[in-house]
C-alpha cells in the first residue's frame, strides 16, 4: 500500500486507518482545514494510483482521481460512521468514474505515460531500464483485459485488497471476484508470455 | 516446476515490483484536491452547500443592481447637463430668483426706512 509506514508510526490508531478516515472526514465536515491535508494525504494517492492503473493515462487518472475527492468533501457531512469505509468507499467512487470515462472514450487509444523513464548513466541502469520495461508491459497488458477483469486484479495484486472487500468495491459477489481475477490472470499470462525474453525473464 | 508455474511467478514479480513503487500524488493534482475541499468548506461556513448557490446568485445580482444603478445615476446627470428637460433651465430661473430676491430686500430695507 501506499503508506504502510506512516500508518505504523501512529500509535493512537492500532487497529488501523479505517476509523481514523472517518474521524477526519467528521472534523473536515466539522470545518477542520487540517483534516482536508490529512485525509488528500492518505487517500489521495491511493486514489491517483488505482486511477492511473485502471486508464493507463495520467492525465485522465488526475481528473478522475480529483473528481473523487471532490465527491468525498461532498459526502462528508452525511457520511454515517459504520457504514462503510472511507477507502473502500472511495475506491468504489473512482472506479465507477474510470468505468464511466472509458466507457465515453471507448475506440481511442491509450497512451502509456505512466511509467518513469530510467535515467541515462545512473548506476544499475540496465536493471532499472528491465524493470521499467517491465512495468510497462505490465500496464499494457493490463489495458488489454476486459474492464471488470482489469479493475478485479488491480484491486487484488496490486490494491492488495481482500476479497470481501474488492466485492464491496466492484458490487458483485466474492464468487464473481474469484471468478474475474482469475480469468484475468490467466489472460495477462498469455499477453505476456509472448514478451518474457524482450523483460529480460530468461535470464532470472 | 511446470512452465506454468514459471509463468505465474513472473506474472507475481510484476505484481510485486508494481506493489512497490505506487505512483506519488503529483504536487498539482494535491494543491487542487485541497483547493476543492477548502472550496466546500467555505461554503459550508456560509451556510451551507444548498443555500450556498442562491446566496452566490443572489449575491451577484445584487452586485450588478448596485453597479447599474451608479451607471444609471451617471448616465442621468450627464444627460441633464447635457439637454436640460423643459421648464428646467437651470442658469435663468437661477438668475430671475437672484433678481427677485434683491428685489424683496429692497423693499424691506425700504420699508425699515420709512418706519424709522
Amino acid at each position: 500500500m501506499a503508506l504502510p509506514a506512516r500508518q505504523d508510526e501512529a500509535p493512537a490508531d492500532p487497529s488501523g486507518g479505517a476509523d481514523t478516515e472517518a474521524a477526519l472526514l467528521a472534523a473536515f465536515a466539522a470545518g477542520d482545514r487540517h483534516a482536508a491535508a490529512e485525509l488528500t494525504r492518505r487517500l489521495g494517492g491511493k486514489t491517483f494510483g488505482l486511477a492511473l492503473r485502471l486508464l493507463g493515462n495520467p492525465a485522465e487518472a488526475e481528473d478522475v482521481a480529483q473528481d473523487a475527492m471532490l465527491r468525498l468533501w461532498r459526502v462528508a457531512p452525511n457520511w454515517r460512521a459504520g457504514e462503510a469505509r472511507v477507502s473502500t468507499w472511495l475506491y468504489r467512487v473512482t472506479v465507477n468514474l474510470a468505468t464511466d470515462r472509458r466507457r465515453r472514450a471507448r475506440g481511442g487509444t491509450t497512451p502509456l505515460e505512466a511509467i518513469d523513464e530510467p535515467e541515462d548513466g545512473a548506476p544499475g541502469a540496465a536493471q532499472r531500464m528491465i524493470a521499467a520495461e517491465r512495468g510497462e508491459a505490465l500496464q499494457a497488458a493490463l489495458m488489454q483485459l476486459p474492464e471488470r477483469q482489469r479493475q478485479a486484479v488491480v484491486l487484488r495484486h496490486i490494491e492488495e485488497l481482500g476479497n470481501p472487500e474488492i466485492a464491496e468495491v466492484m458490487e458483485i459477489s466474492t464468487e464473481a471476484v474469484e471468478s474475474l481475477t482469475a480469468r484475468g490472470k490467466r489472460a495477462l499470462t498469455a499477453i505476456l508470455a509472448g514478451r518474457r525474453a524482450e523483460l529480460g525473464y530468461d535470464d532470472d | 516446476m511446470t512452465e506454468r508455474d514459471l509463468e505465474g511467478a513472473g506474472l507475481e514479480a510484476l505484481f510485486a515490483q508494481a506493489r512497490s513503487a505506487p505512483p506519488e500524488l503529483p504536487a498539482g493534482l494535491a494543491s487542487r484536491m485541497l483547493a476543492d475541499a477548502a472550496r466546500m468548506q467555505a461554503d459550508r461556513a456560509r451556510g451551507g452547500v444548498a443555500r450556498g448557490w442562491r446566496a452566490q446568485l443572489a449575491e451577484a445580482i445584487g452586485g450588478w443592481f448596485g453597479v447599474g444603478g451608479l451607471a444609471t445615476a451617471c448616465a442621468a446627470g450627464l444627460w441633464m447637463g447635457l439637454a436640460p428637460p423643459d421648464g428646467l433651465d437651470p442658469v435663468s430661473a437661477f438668475q430671475t430668483q437672484a433678481s427677485y430676491d434683491l428685489f424683496e430686500v429692497s423693499d424691506i430695507s425700504l420699508a425699515l426706512a420709512e418706519d424709522n
